[in-house]
């Protein structure tokens, strides 16, 4: 016989809205005082880098549409990430499938150099669209016929994409520009460029291909059969397969889908932004994305959100870096520090405390 | 006469250096091993040999002990470690989504740790480091090429090679060996024996993430004077690979790794060659062998059963 109450930590059965927002709510604070400490190391003063980190991010006009400019391949290789991981296919190619995405742009803007910009920059979209698709698609196909590991496949294929990359600008290599110095191409003619949105400013077309790269996940996980059953699968693979569903396909399909995204994120960075094919066009875009994904917990809408949150942090690191002298590396970490405390939040946010009456 | 004399010192070089080579990948290989037979898969220790290659690098630079750069570098795998086990044997998280987490906070932090402790230095002024030389051993290093290849190493690789039938005689003699090896296939059982599975889990993690420790300690003091951003440049991954490839066995783990770290110098003896070939592709070999060994080796026999799963004890 016990005379107290026990308190009692209960798995709840559905998080719901709420519990999901607070969770994002204490994980960004945490990584905030994290962060803090952090600054507070290289003797600079943690309110004051803050301070610039947002007027950088969403101080004024320009400093709001750069901060899109730096969302737009986050939103890409974040709905990357998001429809693979729907279906608990663990991919972390996103960062090799975007320089895929670069190269086939590349490779198909060298192929049809003299033509209109109306003709060559859809051409360029798709190429890139389908250079990162058929990256994803091999891994997809390795994990159905072989029984190879998406997470080890994907990860080998972003060192042997950066050692391909490098070997096409390097000296040898068919794509370094002549007589220079820097591993990097000739800069791109402007019939290639994504139009730009507005003036005085870098935003491009590819921030509204990433709009409607978010809608058509939201569309195709939620209103098509394949949708369906890949959240079928995702939610449980063993059920799934009873169900008479095609896995294999579900792999080469959602890694189709998944490393075609990636590709228009370097697609558009490309051309959008950096008009020059470096080994650096990407500071970790790829990793970012997996991030933004799982901050927005998997939802292809919530994705823009999470994106433009991120994007904003890489674009006011810059302002940080000039006024305080923090290095814009922090950025990275506070990424990692988000998506740990991320996870931990979440876990909290699945029980609740009941006070139970003791029962014999 | 000449030419097979060099023929010879070729082949011995590409051996010594296969040795040399294999020991980071030994170490985070075996260590992984351990982890993944307590049934925590820590795909985190790519961060975990580079966040301790950065602090062994800081540590050397600032006090000029290898040993006490080796124990902090020590230090900071089990702290890597330990918060994998956090996640995963505590709050129960998804062990893959964790990993990322750690490889990518240790992408951050060393890079972001570099530029604060090394602030104000240019290309020209890169700080270097002493590095941890080998020590030849008596009588066997006066053997003929074996000398050569295996017994003037450096003190980390005799240890490396050590530890493989050290951990395959816990793992598979003792009695904590058996209890960690039933923790991957069936932990309720070892629950069930009032064995506590928490606990267990936890050493075995953070035993992993001391040997990627010593790993990452080798790749900088080890190897290099330089500390540069993401200088581990896949190892912990390779690491992962071998782990699948020699089917979660020491004997077989050993063989992967001398595969893995034969091709590494045979392609580094081909570039200092100067031989006339892309070396991009070359530095690209190990893992494109990495997803060819995995397409082959489709037995998954000896996996551990609970690998990745959290175990949820029933409340009554």
């Amino acid at each position: 016989m016990r005379p107290f109450a026990r308190i009692k930590l209960e798995k709840r059965e559905d998080v719901g809205l709420f519990g999901r927002l607070f969770a994002i709510l204490v994980a960004l604070l945490a990584a905030m005082l994290v962060s803090a400490v952090l600054i507070k190391f290289t003797d600079a003063s943690p309110t004051e880098a803050f301070t610039n980190l947002i007027k950088g991010a969403f101080g004024n006009r320009r400093a709001i549409l750069e901060t899109l400019v730096k969302s737009t391949p986050l939103i890409l290789t974040g709905l990357a990430t998001v429809i693979a991981f729907r279906g608990k296919i663990w991919s972390i190619g996103q960062e090799g499938q975007f320089f895929l995405g670069a190269i086939g742009g590349y490779w198909a803007y060298r192929a049809f150099e003299g033509l209109p910009a109306l003709a060559l920059v859809p051409i360029i979209v798709v190429a890139g669209f389908l250079t990162g698709a058929i990256g994803g698609m091999v891994a997809g196909f390795l994990k159905a016929y072989f029984n190879v590991d998406e997470i080890i496949s994907t990860v080998m294929g972003n060192y042997i994409i950066d050692y391909f990359l490098s070997f096409l600008l390097s000296g040898v290599g068919p794509w370094r520009e002549p007589g220079s110095y820097y591993q990097q191409t000739a800069t791109i003619s402007e019939n290639a460029h994504y139009p730009l949105l507005f003036d005085n400013s870098r935003l491009h077309m590819g921030f509204l291909i990433a709009l409607t790269g978010s809608l058509v996940v939201y569309l195709i996980l939620n209103h098509t059969p394949f949708g369906y059953q890949l959240r079928a699968f995702g939610s449980n693979p063993r059920a799934a397969k009873f169900k008479g569903i095609n896995i294999n396909k579900i792999f080469i399909v959602t890694m189709l889908i998944s490393g075609g995204l990636a590709g228009l994120a370097g697609t558009g960075e490309l051309f959008g932004v950096q008009y020059r094919l470096r080994p650096d066009l990407s500071p970790g875009y790829g990793y970012t994305g997996i991030i933004v994904a799982m901050l927005a917990g998997l939802n292809p809408i919530g994705v823009l959100p999470a994106g433009i949150l991120f994007g904003a942090l890489i674009n006011g690191s810059a302002q940080m870096r000039i006024a305080t002298g923090v290095p814009t590396a922090l950025t990275y970490a506070i990424q990692a520090i988000v998506l740990l405390f991320l996870l931990s939040a979440q876990v909290l946010s699945r029980y609740r405390i009941r006070r139970i009456e003791h029962a014999g | 006469m000449l030419g097979s004399l060099l023929q010879a010192a070729i082949i011995v070089n590409i051996l010594a250096s296969t040795i040399r080579i294999a020991t980071p990948l030994l170490l985070g290989a075996m260590g992984e091993l351990v982890s993944e037979r307590s049934g925590v898969m820590n795909l985190g220790i790519e961060g975990t040999m580079l966040m301790s290659s950065y602090v062994a690098f800081l540590v050397d630079f600032q006090t000029n002990s290898i040993i006490l750069a080796i124990l902090a570098a020590m230090l900071t795998g089990a702290i890597m470690s330990l918060i994998m086990a956090f996640m995963a044997s505590t709050l129960k998280v998804d062990q893959t989504v964790t990993g990322l987490a750690l490889n990518l906070l240790a992408s951050g932090i060393s890079l972001f740790w570099y530029r604060v402790a090394f602030k104000g230095t240019s290309t020209e002024s890169i700080p270097t480091i002493q590095t941890m030389g080998t020590v030849k051993l008596p009588l066997l290093g006066d053997l003929p090429y074996l000398g050569e290849i295996f017994f003037s190493q450096g003190l980390l690789t005799y240890l490396a090679f050590l530890m493989v039938p050290v951990i395959a005689f816990v793992l598979y003699r003792t009695h904590t060996g058996l209890a960690i090896r039933s923790l991957g296939e069936n932990p309720r059982a070892v629950d069930m024996k009032g064995i506590n599975v928490t606990r267990l889990q936890y050493m075995s993690v953070i035993f992993g993430g001391v040997m990627s420790g010593l790993a990452g300690s080798f790749i900088t003091i080890g190897t290099t004077v330089r500390f540069l951003p993401e200088i581990s440049a896949g190892r912990g991954w390779l690491a992962l690979v071998i782990v699948i490839a020699g089917n979660w066995r020491a004997g077989r783990i050993l063989l992967a790794t001398l595969l893995f770290a034969f091709l590494d110098a045979f392609q580094l003896q081909l570039q200092g060659i100067g031989i006339q070939f892309p070396f991009q592709i070359l530095l690209a070999a190990p893992y494109i062998l990495a997803v060819v060994v995995l397409m082959s080796s489709r037995a998954r026999s000896q996996a551990p059963k609970h690998l990745g799963m959290p175990y949820m004890r029933e409340e009554g």
